[in-house]
């Protein structure tokens, strides 16, 4: 039987949250949470590699009580346990902290894992650091930002679009992959499955001390960053106009726009006009 | 007494709203204007257990307790209260009375194949002359070797058109010394079973609402639900839990009413700002969230003591009274914010508005609750 383990996060449903323009933030406080998109999508591939092969499906996630709702949206989808990792130090973690205790936990709770999911990126912080590092910590060949897998036999066989090249990659298991949005359509939680995760769902709570991580650790192997703002990118519109004779106009606007010109065309005009 | 919902309640109403958003948001409009049952979404929702709500596991169920189950009708009309109406029925007033009352051969033949929707039901109580007088049925039920046989029509049947099982409520043995009601479970293939035309509604008008016509319907005996006379019983036994869905229905539309008003106030501008930034519009928003919030506790809290196992009818017609009263007027303020927009098909406001209305009417009149209620508080407050 395979052993999957996908890592799952709850963001806010940031459609429904109003931002404050002066803070620069996010309304949490008025948050309601929502299993972020991409974790869906990985969770939905480990479902079909379920559907497939006999697999065993193990759901984690790392974040406040409210986060437990995510594990139980995985287990009323098909995961078969979950463990919700839960402390008030783990707050503030970054991406960094996030992997390596994650790690910790995988390493400790279910060791014998054959495949790691994870969610390409998240909605609200948009990183997608944390399925890589998490691999890093664990010393495991990895792919990010995969569309589609297969398993033959202990190999993995994994496709991405990167850089606009279409790459096939193969690796031997254990192993992790973060899945993109491009596939693996996350399918709808029945609502029988839904009362059941609550009912005779299986989640172990486990706080810093259950996975060996103590104050002064988090203090020397914890968050290594901080996020001084946060900020709404604007884009402006501009009207220019260009006056003379038609060899000035197109003068004009090459000179003042020909690297943007290049990149839209992918060809360097200025190494074009030396070669003549 | 818990006044917040539950991790689970809240992840269930997470989960419709998702499905409704995605599935019903799109199609709600044109189904509403071309009168079409949506067949292909409501397969998807027999996937989900939409028609087993409260219906136990062993029997394919989901096995929700009631405010899940009225969270699940609320989302579904807070974007089409027509496919919320076809769950409700089907669930409250279908499902709910063969658990309830039928026997285990009934169960097993149909609790299953209800619970996963490849049966849809209907509840068969209302004629020309019956209806609020629910003792006043003319359709009959005569005695011949093992069957009965039916005969009579049945008026403005929800999920008519399209049900493959009907509860029946009929006079049995009419010319007999003691003419007693009784509910027949009858399906739709049986000889003599045969619909109406779909009625041209105000509202609702995605849901086949039909007559049905028996005509020499032969059922069989073993399909009497309950005793034979139990008919009366049955009927207001089930009505407390329909009122219950439909309070659920009419809380939904008044919800999406009334996010639609919120949403279109922050978009209209009129004398350069806003109309939400207008006192007036603030006033009737005030007054709208208020009422929304106070049903949903009124509703939620017959549903908690239907949980209790405790007597809910007296709670279930306040929250049935109440909600259907609050869709009515809050569908018809969000209108009146819309302005003559709307007023235009156009935008979602204007067909809840029209399918509000019928919150107040059908599964017992705003009348009819109120005299429940008023029986209730005339001998239970003794003073």
């Amino acid at each position: 039987m395979l052993k999957l383990i996908v890592c799952l996060k709850q963001v806010p449903i940031v459609t429904e949250l109003p931002w404050d323009e002066q803070a620069g933030t996010l309304r949490r406080d008025l948050a309601s949470g929502m299993m972020n998109l991409a974790c869906l999508h990985a969770l939905e591939a480990a479902l079909q590699i379920k559907e497939q092969y006999s697999a065993d499906i193990l759901a984690i996630t790392m974040g406040p009580p409210a986060a437990e709702e995510v594990v139980r949206e995985a287990i009323a989808l098909g995961a078969d346990r979950g463990i919700h990792l839960c402390d008030r130090i783990f707050a503030g973690s970054d991406t960094y902290a996030t992997s390596w205790m994650l790690a910790r936990t995988i390493k400790q709770e279910c060791p014998d894992y054959d495949l790691i999911l994870c969610g390409s990126y998240t909605s609200d912080s948009e990183t997608a650091q944390v399925g890589p590092q998490l691999a890093e910590e664990l010393d495991l060949p990895a792919a990010a930002y995969i569309e589609k897998l297969e398993i033959h036999g202990r190999t993995l066989r994994v496709r991405r679009l990167v850089d606009n090249f279409r790459e096939t990659l193969e690796m031997e298991f254990p192993a992790l992959v973060t899945v993109s949005l491009e596939n693996y359509k996350p399918r709808y939680a029945g609502l029988s499955g839904l009362e059941a995760a609550f009912d005779t769902g299986n989640i172990d709570r486990l706080n810093a001390a259950d996975v060996g991580i103590n104050k002064s650790a988090i203090e020397t192997d914890g968050s290594r960053t901080k996020v001084r703002k946060v900020f709404l990118r604007k884009a402006n519109k501009e009207n220019i106009l260009l006056t003379g004779t038609a060899a000035n106009v197109v003068g004009d606007f090459l000179s003042k726009y020909e690297s943007k010109i290049s990149w839209a065309i992918g060809k360097d005009i200025e190494e074009d006009r030396n070669d003549e | 007494m818990q006044l917040n919902p539950s991790m689970k309640h809240e992840l269930i109403r997470k989960s419709v709203r998702h499905f409704a958003e995605t599935e019903l948001a799109p199609i709600a409009a044109e189904i509403d204007r071309d009168a079409v049952f949506p067949r292909s979404i409501i397969d998807k929702m027999r996937a989900l257990n939409y028609f087993g709500l409260q219906v136990p596991r062993e029997f394919g169920g989901a096995a929700l307790d009631t405010i899940s189950t009225a969270i699940v009708v609320e989302e579904l009309s807070r974007v089409c209260a027509a496919v919320g109406l076809c769950v409700t029925v089907h669930n409250g007033v279908a499902v709910y009375p063969v658990l309830r009352f039928g026997t285990r051969e009934q169960k097993q033949q149909y609790l299953s194949r209800l619970a996963n929707g490849e049966m849809i039901g209907a509840f068969s109580l209302t004629e020309a002359n019956a209806g609020s007088d629910a003792g006043s049925v003319e359709t009959t039920a005569v005695k011949i070797n093992d069957d009965y046989v039916l005969n009579g029509t049945k008026i403005f049947v929800t999920n008519g058109g399209i049900c493959d099982l009907a509860l029946i409520f009929a006079l049995v043995d009419p010319e007999g010394a003691r003419p007693a009601n009784g509910v027949f479970i009858a399906e739709s293939g049986f000889p003599g079973f045969v619909r109406g035309e779909v009625e041209n509604l105000c509202g609702m008008r995605a849901n086949p609402v039909s007559s049905l016509f028996l005509e020499d319907c032969r059922v069989p005996e073993k399909n009497i639900l309950g005793k034979k006379g139990d008919g009366l019983k049955i009927g207001l036994v089930t009505l407390d839990n329909g009122r219950i869905g439909i309070a659920a229905q009419a809380l939904g539309l008044a919800q999406g009413a009334l996010e639609a008003a919120v949403k279109y106030a922050k978009e209209r501008h009129q004398f350069k700002k806003p109309i939400s930034s207008q006192q007036t519009i603030q006033n009737y928003l005030a007054d709208m969230f208020t009422e929304v919030a106070a049903a949903r506790l009124l509703l939620y809290r017959a549903c908690a003591l239907k949980d209790e196992g405790v007597r809910f009818g007296t709670e279930a017609a306040m929250a049935k009274l109440y909600c259907s009263k609050v869709a009515t007027g809050v569908t018809s303020l969000a209108v009146q914010i819309h302005g003559g927009y709307g007023y235009s098909k156009e935008y979602d406001v204007e067909r809840y508005f029209r399918d509000a209305k019928v919150t107040e009417i059908y599964e017992g009149t705003s009348e009819i609750q109120r005299m429940v209620i008023a029986r209730a508080v005339l001998s239970e407050m003794r003073l």
